[in-house]
């Protein structure tokens, strides 16, 4: 096999080895390429910033474990925007596997800010039943989580509860989404309440979500682990979405240079078959 | 003095509240009345501390507060009402002050369920001529008219992927994706395994097909028993071929590329719903040279299956593969009418396109009309 | 009859989800909805019919100790391990996440959340080799695909501005190289002009596109994927639409059978 076969035909496993590399040099040794955050980034920073300290916050955490990688990163750096701007939050899901992640984050990010349980977050949990809960929300929080926490703990003694009657008493709502939980946000929890909201979401699931911000029915759209490396980089505490975008453009260049070693064997041999 | 107080209580502090209307909310079950207001220009909303929709329920009776709002409110919905019975609201605005003022009393709305959803009008349209369509079909499907339908290369292809895999003596390995039996993608999966399963009793091959959703599970055993028992041979149906694997969507890959690396089929067919797990079951079938033959309804995952396997069929060509593969004729008459619909769809976009374009460049809307009738079927 | 009576139900309950999307009035509000719970309901129950399969083909494998039975022996006992520890866990702390609850802090975080990553985090590697193997320049069409990606790939990380230039002149030269031994196989003298002033357009194309790219890759990537991505993305989907009806009429008129014995 001359050079231009070998090109044309390197083993998967070689790719595979030197793809495993380049995506974990960047981690080990913390490359970090200079980024300017995109506007809509920007956007929901400067909105959540212009919000009056202690407004209530609601984290609604529909993801699982796979999206993890994109979504608990920008969780984890806006939780870390609303603990140093005071601001209650209340964590819930529509997912049931998203509780756990999001309660593990708003217990982290708490910790370091000296926030408590009750006072400043309250885990309210999942309730099935994804659109009946947002319209019940809408009339009555603590009611459509049976006045209840997920451990079912009264609300009605937690100071975080404090005023919450329904969207109205809330700042913002931030959806984190790795399915089409958004589309709902947007269709009923602003459209029949005027309730205000971001979504983060996976890079896939974010160009679905666009038109909603283009109508004006959410402020911001935050997609994928870019704008988590954005926004960790807006509240100066770097993480693993700034490391995993370096990460990511490595591997971009490394497929583009597998494509063209590709194409320089195949048209070589092509012309070696040909003659 | 009396009339002295009143009218000077009346001239100082005019209802901010301007243009209330009270309507029956249209296309509902009833129920439901609509409030819309606008706020006096010149009233200070900072002096306001909350609004109060105040309903009448029977005249002469005491109002009942139906919802405090925030004085941002321009809109509320009632619900819970009695269909058929009158209601009369006001708002009542408080101010910071612990003063009020009402507005004035709305005229008497009934709620009322309605037969026919307005916005969806379009849609019924689009489907009743689809029906004549269909109709139109299946009648000369009846009379004997042959129907005939364009060669799809991946359906061409299934015989001889299960004739290769028998030559090879592998089995074959049937993957129906992350769909449940009401996906219209698994439901045209079930409909090539069953001919798949044909096949396989014919070569006397060994047809796996692992399910991520029990009741796809029960549907998968009956088709694949179907299918043996039409090629005449139900003696060679082995039920626990067609098993559950798990309901988790990476567990469910995992599994099924353990499966493809220790039995290593000789072709495999993902048929169905994918999300995410596609390329990784596309690749590991790939890396062990068999042949692979995809079809999905899942656009963003259409370009991953491409890439990996040997033939995919692109949505409706899945779609379309019982009546292909069957050659029924009253399923054949289905593909035609739907064929016609596609053809007025791109008339209706050319048309709708110039439509709007003249709108744009002459200002008059009322050249949207195309719009307009299908802006209402959007939701 | 063992045919008739599904086939039935199938007809009563399609016209039923039909009619109730165009009839708000009562009773059809909440057909939807009732035969959903319905739908629900029962698919909970298969459950059942499903780890009775899981386990029973699991346990034949272990039992005839056929080929691979280790693999079955694990599936097992990791079905019976979560569930236990589920249980168990739930029942002591009053719910299955609970901050203290041994299967939140050990099994769901340290086990099944590295676990989904994982397989999920394969699926870079996959892209990998399949762009690899797919993206060759083996027709026109196949080599605008090509080049398209290569834009998108670039535009979407940073310092793909950078990388871009050295890109395309490596795409111009490929490209170039492939019309030129076409020039070199042709026979017919006017296919050969064709060809050379195909390669000058193109030598005359490339410079202010990659002049152009360089200033606006991020709105070229957008343009792409917001115009001609969609636009194909629609017709497929539209096409699906059309399809989706097609069948399900099939399936509500009793012509596909298919999925029942």
């Amino acid at each position: 096999m001359n050079i231009f076969e070998s090109m044309s035909k390197i083993d998967r496993r070689i790719i595979y080895l030197i793809l495993f590399i380049v995506a974990t040099v960047p981690f080990l040794f913390k490359v970090e390429i200079p980024m300017k955050p995109t506007s809509d980034v920007v956007e929901a920073y400067n909105f959540i910033n212009s919000l009056p300290e202690g407004s209530a916050v609601i984290i609604s955490a529909d993801y699982d474990a796979s999206s993890m990688p994109e979504l608990q990163p920008m969780l984890t750096a806006i939780l870390r925007q609303l603990f140093s701007r005071n601001m209650r939050v209340l964590v819930m899901s529509h997912w049931a596997l998203g509780v756990p992640l999001a309660q593990k984050a708003v217990e982290e990010v708490a910790r370091e800010y000296g926030k408590k349980y009750g006072v400043d977050y309250v885990v309210l949990g999942y309730r099935p039943g994804l659109q009946a809960v947002m319209v019940s929300m809408g009339k009555d929080i603590p009611k459509t989580f049976d006045n209840v926490d997920y451990k079912n703990r009264p609300l009605k003694d937690m100071p975080v509860m404090q005023g919450i009657k329904n969207y109205d008493d809330i700042g913002v709502i931030i959806g984190f989404e790795a399915g089409s939980v958004g589309d709902f946000w947007a269709q009923f929890a602003n459209a029949r309440y005027g309730a205000r909201i971001i979504l983060g979401s996976t890079a896939v699931v974010a160009p679905d979500l666009y038109p909603y911000k283009q109508a004006g029915q959410i402020i911001a759209v935050l997609g994928g682990l870019r704008a988590a490396a954005d926004y960790e980089n807006l509240v100066h505490h770097k993480g693993t979405a700034t490391y995993g975008m370096t990460t990511q453009a490595f591997v971009h260049f490394l497929i583009i240079a597998f494509i063209i070693l590709g194409n320089i064997g195949y048209i070589a041999t092509q012309r070696k078959r040909r003659s | 003095m009396i009339s002295f107080v009143l009218a000077a209580i009346f001239s100082v502090r005019p209802s901010p509240i301007v243009d209330l209307k009270v309507m029956d909310n249209p296309n509902d079950e009833g129920g439901q009345i609509v409030l819309k207001w606008e706020y006096r220009k010149d009233a200070d909303l900072s002096q306001i501390s909350y609004i109060q929709i105040m309903r009448i329920d029977k005249m002469g009776t005491a109002p009942i507060v139906a919802e405090e709002l925030k004085p941002t409110a321009k809109r509320y919905m009632d619900t819970d009402l009695k269909n058929g019975h009158p209601y009369r609201y006001f708002i009542r605005v408080w101010f910071k002050d612990g003063s009020y003022i009402d507005s004035a009393i709305s005229p008497p709305v009934v709620p009322e369920a309605q037969w026919l959803h307005k916005d969806r009008i379009a849609a019924l349209v689009i489907l009743l001529l689809y029906g004549a369509l269909l109709i139109y079909y299946l009648k000369k499907a009846r009379k004997g008219e042959r129907l005939t339908i364009r060669p799809i290369a991946g359906l061409q292809a299934v015989d001889d992927a299960v004739g290769r895999a028998t030559e090879m003596g592998r089995p074959l390995l049937f993957v129906l994706g992350l769909g449940t039996v009401s996906d219209i993608a698994t439901l045209a999966g079930l409909a090539i395994l069953k001919r798949v399963a044909m096949k396989a009793a014919e070569y006397e091959s060994d047809i796996i097909v692992p399910c991520f959703d029990p009741v796809v599970m029960a549907a998968a055993q009956e088709t694949v028993k179907q299918g043996y028992l039409e090629a005449g041979r139900p003696d060679l149906y082995n039920e626990k071929n067609v098993y559950f694997l798990t309901n988790d969507q990476f567990g469910y890959a995992a599994g099924i590329d353990g499966i493809i690396m220790r039995q290593k089929p000789g072709a495999i067919f993902l048929q169905g719903a994918f999300y995410a797990e596609s390329l990784i079951i596309a690749e590991t079938g790939h890396s062990i040279g068999a042949i692979q033959i995809a079809g999905t309804s899942s656009v963003t995952q259409l370009p991953f299956l491409i890439a990996a396997t040997d033939y995919t069929l692109i949505g409706e060509e899945m779609y379309a593969a019982s009546a292909y593969l069957s050659r029924d004729p009253n399923s054949l008459a289905t593909i035609k009418a739907e064929d016609w619909m596609k053809i007025i769809f791109i008339g209706l976009i050319l048309v709708g396109a110039m439509l709007e374009t003249v709108a744009g460049l002459t200002g008059n809307k009322s050249w949207s009309f195309i719009k307009t009738f299908f802006a209402g079927g959007a939701q | 009859m063992k045919r008739e009576i599904p086939l039935l139900i199938s007809f009563i309950a399609g016209t039923l989800i039909v009619i109730s999307l165009f009839v708000p009035h009562p009773p059809f509000n909440k057909m939807e909805e009732t035969l959903n719970s319905w739908y629900i309901i029962v698919s909970g129950f298969t459950f059942i019919l499903g780890i009775d399969s899981l386990l029973l083909y699991n346990w034949d494998k272990i039992r005839r100790k056929s080929k691979d039975w280790p693999f079955a022996l694990t599936v097992i006992l990791s079905f019976v391990v979560t569930l236990v520890w589920g249980i168990v866990s739930g029942v002591r702390t009053g719910h299955i996440f609970s901050t203290n609850s041994t299967f939140r802090n050990y099994f769901y975080l340290y086990i099944y959340v590295p676990l989904q990553a994982t397989m999920f985090a394969i699926l870079s590697f996959f892209i990998a080799s399949a762009a690899y193997r797919a993206f060759r320049a083996r027709s026109l069409n196949a080599t605008l695909l090509l080049i398209t990606a290569s834009i998108i790939m670039l535009g979407r990380v940073p310092l793909g501005n950078a990388v871009l230039i050295p890109v395309l002149w490596i795409a111009v030269l490929l490209i170039a190289w492939v019309v030129l031994l076409e020039i070199k196989a042709t026979t017919s003298a006017s296919t050969r002009v064709g060809y050379i002033l195909m390669l000058i357009l193109m030598v005359v194309i490339a410079v202010p596109l990659t002049k152009f790219l360089y200033g606006n890759l991020s709105a070229a990537t957008d343009w792409i994927m917001d115009i001609p991505q969609m636009a194909a993305k629609r017709g497929i989907m539209l096409g699906l639409a059309l399809g989706g009806i097609a069948v399900s009429l099939r399936i509500i008129l009793g012509i596909e059978r298919s999925y029942m014995s």
